[in-house]
């Protein structure tokens, strides 16, 4: 399995994140994304004529859309990340899902302006990503009411990997965090799901990890 | 600075949002600051700033009974003193460097932040339980006109939902905003929690939609 | 307009010399729109908004200038011209922060362990040894030297930890070059420089670039190894308090691993460079 990748991008670590969560050994193929626009070059538009990354490759098949890789990471390897186990929580995972392009359009195109200096309107990509982000906190506590730690489950399901990394990497375009108590408790159980892996951007939680003992003696 | 509904009392989290070893950001009419609970469960509060290179210290880490800062790893004990110093760990900190604390009290599901030291202690809220905290891009005035009644004394804003009474308790912020803390009857339903919660953002809409049109 | 400031004669970067096409690129200095572009003889010119032609240099992969008048030339890097190096243009990225944060962090090594964990640095292994550090008077730099520190993934042609050393050293007021053992190549010196273009006192677009001994590594992962570890600071450049850098001493306070901030700090004050400081306490 081939995925045509940006590490500065947070819907190509969606799929890394998946990966890692579910065991998969992907190949990373790196894309020169920045400065290069590699993207939009002969090579990976063959690929996916929209010239956008994520790309997953595994055979024949070609996914250019991230929820499609989390499902077919999750069939294929770990099918409890589909979540679904009612139609309440199938819908729901579905649901969530749909709504992740709103972050990506709003909160991503916030941080490209604000950090790699793409066009847009700022003040208006901030507003609607403000927007998502208060829904998605209203949702999470009523989950939280439900007993329910996750987006769709008592478990964390494809629907938390889709959501997840444009909401944590939200600051980086100019769109705080700090009025979201839900989020936070939320977004630091994501993180603390056995396999988690980091992008850029989102520090290691050091306090899963016990204080050190003090090396002193020199290299 | 006191705030207009609660004396010199700041509610400013619920305690169900702080889990013990953790941190979080929160705002009081003095400043930043940097909310923790240790592992044994001490709530404490300090200014948001690292004194070393200004790093806010709500985006440090919690391990054990001491604070963390994220940059360097400078780490503070709940009276404020620095106690380690990673870039050199056989170093004892000089008492000098410490970060500023605020008296904190943690009652009825509520952490409070005082003013100055209060010898008072912070409002009770009789049977109600905390449900969720939202930020309103609203005065309390427009809060007020939206829920179309004034605040108490302790700082609570009442308002009907269909048969159910939902109360507010409400801090101002600055920038004309304000921190709403919902409370419900202890014994309240999940449906009715869901219930106020719609209920609270159906009303911080109306209260921001006042607040633009400048109507309060 | 004049920004009654020593760092006005200084050079800036204001683009990737390889993205300037014939559209130009329009951007700013020190809160003044200039548009940077190639006349018909593909010559790289530098205008400011009322007009005036800036001076100009291409040079380490971008193109430079100045809204004053540089009394000398561009800071030198010799060895951005020895032959065999790769040569990494890491491309833009914008920060909400003081130009001299941005500076300063980049001088820093103790951050490591908890902001490049398992790359740049790791728990245990965050203390800091002595280092030399010493304003250059007849250069007019600040230079650190017997930088020393422990590194899981010191660089992307590096396997596993070693103890990997450096030297510092500030040319202008927005500008760092690091010298770093180079594994390929023991006795050579890589370097990785960050360059800082003040958009405004509390904004910046930083263009880190690299001249490197690796001749095995793709150009792409060598890019993406630098964006990490930019893009790692970039959040707690983000969250500094206050935005611009004091330079009141009691307003932050400093240890012996940070001698080389606290030189950098001094030489910015000696020499009025404070476009993006505090000078008091507030």
């Amino acid at each position: 399995m081939k995925l045509y990748d940006y590490i500065l991008s947070p819907s190509c670590y969606k799929v890394r994140l998946m990966a890692a969560l579910t065991d998969v050994r992907i190949d990373i193929r790196a894309v020169d994304f920045h400065p290069g626009a590699e993207h939009r070059g002969a090579e990976l538009l063959a690929l996916n004529p929209a010239g956008a990354i994520p790309i997953l490759q595994d055979g024949d098949l070609i996914l250019t859309e991230s929820s499609a890789m989390l499902v077919y990471l999750a069939s294929k390897v770990d099918p409890r990340w589909l979540g679904g186990g009612t139609a309440e929580e199938a819908a729901r995972v579905q649901q969530w899902l749909s709504f992740s392009h709103r972050l990506t359009a709003s909160l991503g195109g916030a941080r490209l302006h604000e950090m790699l200096l793409r066009p847009g309107d700022i003040a208006g990509l901030q507003a609607q990503g403000t927007a998502a982000l208060r829904e998605l906190e209203a949702g999470l506590v009523e989950q939280s009411i439900r007993g329910m730690r996750f987006l769709a489950s008592q478990r964390a399901t494809i629907a938390d990997i889709a959501c997840f990394p444009y909401v944590a990497l939200a600051p980086d375009g100019g769109v705080s965090l700090d009025p979201y108590p839900t989020i936070r408790l939320w977004s630091r159980a994501v993180r603390s799901i056995e396999g988690f892996i980091e992008m850029p951007g989102i520090h290691r939680l050091h306090d899963l990890k016990p204080e050190p003992l003090p090396e002193t003696s020199g290299f | 600075m006191k705030s207009r509904t609660t004396g010199s009392w700041t509610p400013v989290a619920l305690s169900a949002d702080l889990p013990v070893g953790t941190v979080i950001p929160a705002r009081t009419p003095t400043g930043p600051i940097a909310l923790w609970r240790s592992q044994s469960g001490g709530v404490s509060a300090f200014a948001d700033r690292c004194p070393h290179r200004g790093m806010r210290l709500s985006h440090g880490f919690v391990r054990g009974e001491a604070l963390s800062c994220i940059y360097h790893g400078w780490s503070y004990a709940q009276a404020g003193n620095c106690v380690r110093i990673p870039a050199h760990p056989g170093l004892t900190p000089p008492e000098a460097i410490r970060v500023a604390t605020r008296q904190v009290e943690e009652g009825d599901g509520i952490i409070w932040i005082a003013a100055d030291q209060s010898a008072t202690r912070p409002p009770r809220l009789d049977g109600l339980a905390p449900l969720r905290s939202l930020t309103a891009c609203a005065g309390i005035a427009a809060i007020e006109a939206a829920a179309g009644t004034d605040a108490s004394p302790g700082g609570i804003v009442g308002f009907a939902n269909n048969s159910q009474t939902i109360r507010m308790l409400v801090a101002s912020l600055e920038d004309e905003q304000a921190l709403i803390h919902v409370l419900v009857e202890g014994d309240a339903s999940p449906p009715e929690r869901i219930a106020a919660s719609r209920a609270a953002e159906a009303l911080r809409r109306m209260a921001e939609h006042i607040q633009r049109k400048g109507i309060a | 307009m004049m920004i009654p400031n020593a760092m006005v004669d200084e050079w800036y970067p204001v683009g990737l010399f390889s993205q300037l096409d014939v559209s130009g690129r329009k951007t700013a200095l020190m809160g003044e729109p200039v548009e940077v572009g190639r006349d018909a003889e593909g010559t790289v010119r530098v205008t400011s908004a009322d007009g005036r032609m800036l001076p100009v240099c291409v040079r380490y992969g971008h193109i430079w200038t100045s809204l004053g008048e540089p009394r000398k030339p561009l800071f030198a890097i010799p060895e951005a011209d020895q032959l065999g190096r790769r040569l990494v243009d890491v491309g833009v990225v914008r920060v909400r922060c003081s130009p001299l944060r941005a500076v300063e962090n980049f001088l820093d090594i103790a951050h490591f362990p908890f902001v490049h964990t398992d790359i740049l640095g790791a728990e245990p292994h965050t203390e800091v040894q002595n280092y030399k550090v010493d304003i250059r008077e007849d250069e007019d730099e600040v230079w650190a030297t017997q930088v020393k520190f422990y590194q899981p993934q010191a660089a992307k042609s590096a396997s596993g930890g070693v103890t990997t050393e450096y030297m510092y050293r500030v040319p202008a007021p927005t500008c760092s070059i690091l010298y770093k053992t180079c594994p390929p190549r023991p006795g050579e010196w890589d370097v990785i420089t960050l360059f800082v273009q003040p958009l405004a006192e509390d904004l910046c677009d930083v263009w880190p670039w690299m001249a490197l001994f690796d001749d095995e590594t793709s150009m792409t992962d060598l890019i993406h190894f630098q964006q990490t570890i930019f893009v790692q600071d970039r959040s707690i450049l983000e969250n500094q308090i206050p935005r611009l850098l004091p330079l009141d001493p009691g307003m932050e306070i400093p240890t012996r691993a940070d001698l080389t901030s606290v030189a950098y700090r001094r030489w910015l004050k000696r020499h009025g460079y404070t476009y993006g400081a505090q000078l008091v306490a507030q």
